[in-house]
């Protein structure tokens, strides 16, 4: 068992791992964007901050283990979004050097297009396994919960960006957008978690 | 919302059982264990089942049901 300094220490490792990753990501982009690397070289750069997830998922199943809210589901959620995180930024690579590379037309296009959705497809499915598998009713009802903000930001957002969208009053917004707006809630919903049952979420 | 109240800190206590303890017995994390005594969760039917068994008490030893704590109030 963790000791009472441990669970702080645990929770800041986290937080740490993942401002790291976060940095880490803008850097790459801004070097890929700004120098050319080719598709190699901009894979290798994007890689580094990636790896920085090993680390990131370590500290926070330790988080998890301290402030008690660890289960076997959770765990199994955690390798599983790990594994499609890095096949996601692999089909993204295939894609654009594929795409950049050579004139794709037809159904190869279709391939190519479709190819980073399949992670993505995974991460759901990753979601959704742990709504199946996780046998702790208190923790899977926090999940639920924090999924209903997301899904509630999200059917906010995109009615507002919408209209305001049809009178041209802000950019496009591709819809693949969604994905990520929505695990952004899924954060809120944690922190909205925390304020109703005074403690951290997994 | 209505929560229940329960008696499950004490019997816990009786156990000398720490809330890591309760809740590897339950199969659930600690966090839950701490949510229910706490009243800040109700559990299922069936954990509340589980863990009048694992105490070998009804449940209505365990969870005071809302209706007769109301009516003693009045």
């Amino acid at each position: 068992m963790m000791s009472v300094t441990a669970e702080p220490d645990a929770k800041r490792a986290r937080f740490v791992w993942a401002a790291a990753f976060v940095i880490g990501m803008g850097i790459a982009g801004g070097v890929i964007n700004s120098v050319h690397l080719g598709l190699i070289g901009s894979f290798v750069v994007a890689l580094v901050p990636m790896l920085l997830l090993i680390p990131m998922v370590r500290s926070a199943e330790r988080a998890q283990l301290a402030i008690g809210c660890a289960t076997p589901a959770t765990h199994r959620y955690n390798r599983r979004m790990l594994v499609v995180s890095f096949g996601y930024l692999l089909a993204l690579f295939v894609t654009l050097g594929v795409t950049r590379r050579f004139e794709v037309q037809g159904p190869l296009l279709w391939v190519m297009a479709l190819l980073p959705t399949i992670p993505i497809l995974g991460m759901i499915l990753a979601m959704g396994r742990l709504l199946v598998e996780e046998t702790d009713e208190y923790q899977r009802m926090r999940f639920v919960r924090a999924s209903l903000v997301a899904t509630g930001l999200v059917l906010v957002l995109a009615s507002l960006w919408g209209f305001l969208e049809m009178f041209n009053l802000v950019p496009h917004i591709w819809l693949w957008a969604v994905f990520p707006v929505w695990a952004i809630g899924l954060g809120i919903g944690q922190i909205a978690n925390r304020w109703l049952f005074g403690e951290p979420g997994c | 919302m209505l929560i229940l109240e329960n008696r499950l800190r004490v019997l816990r206590a009786e156990h000398n059982w720490s809330q890591q303890d309760l809740a590897e017995r339950l199969e659930v994390s600690r966090q839950s264990v701490n949510a229910v005594e706490t009243g800040k969760y109700d559990p299922s039917l069936p954990l509340a089942f589980r863990i009048a068994e694992l105490f070998d008490l009804p449940i209505e030893e365990i969870f005071v049901s809302p209706s007769r704590r109301s009516s003693k109030a009045i």
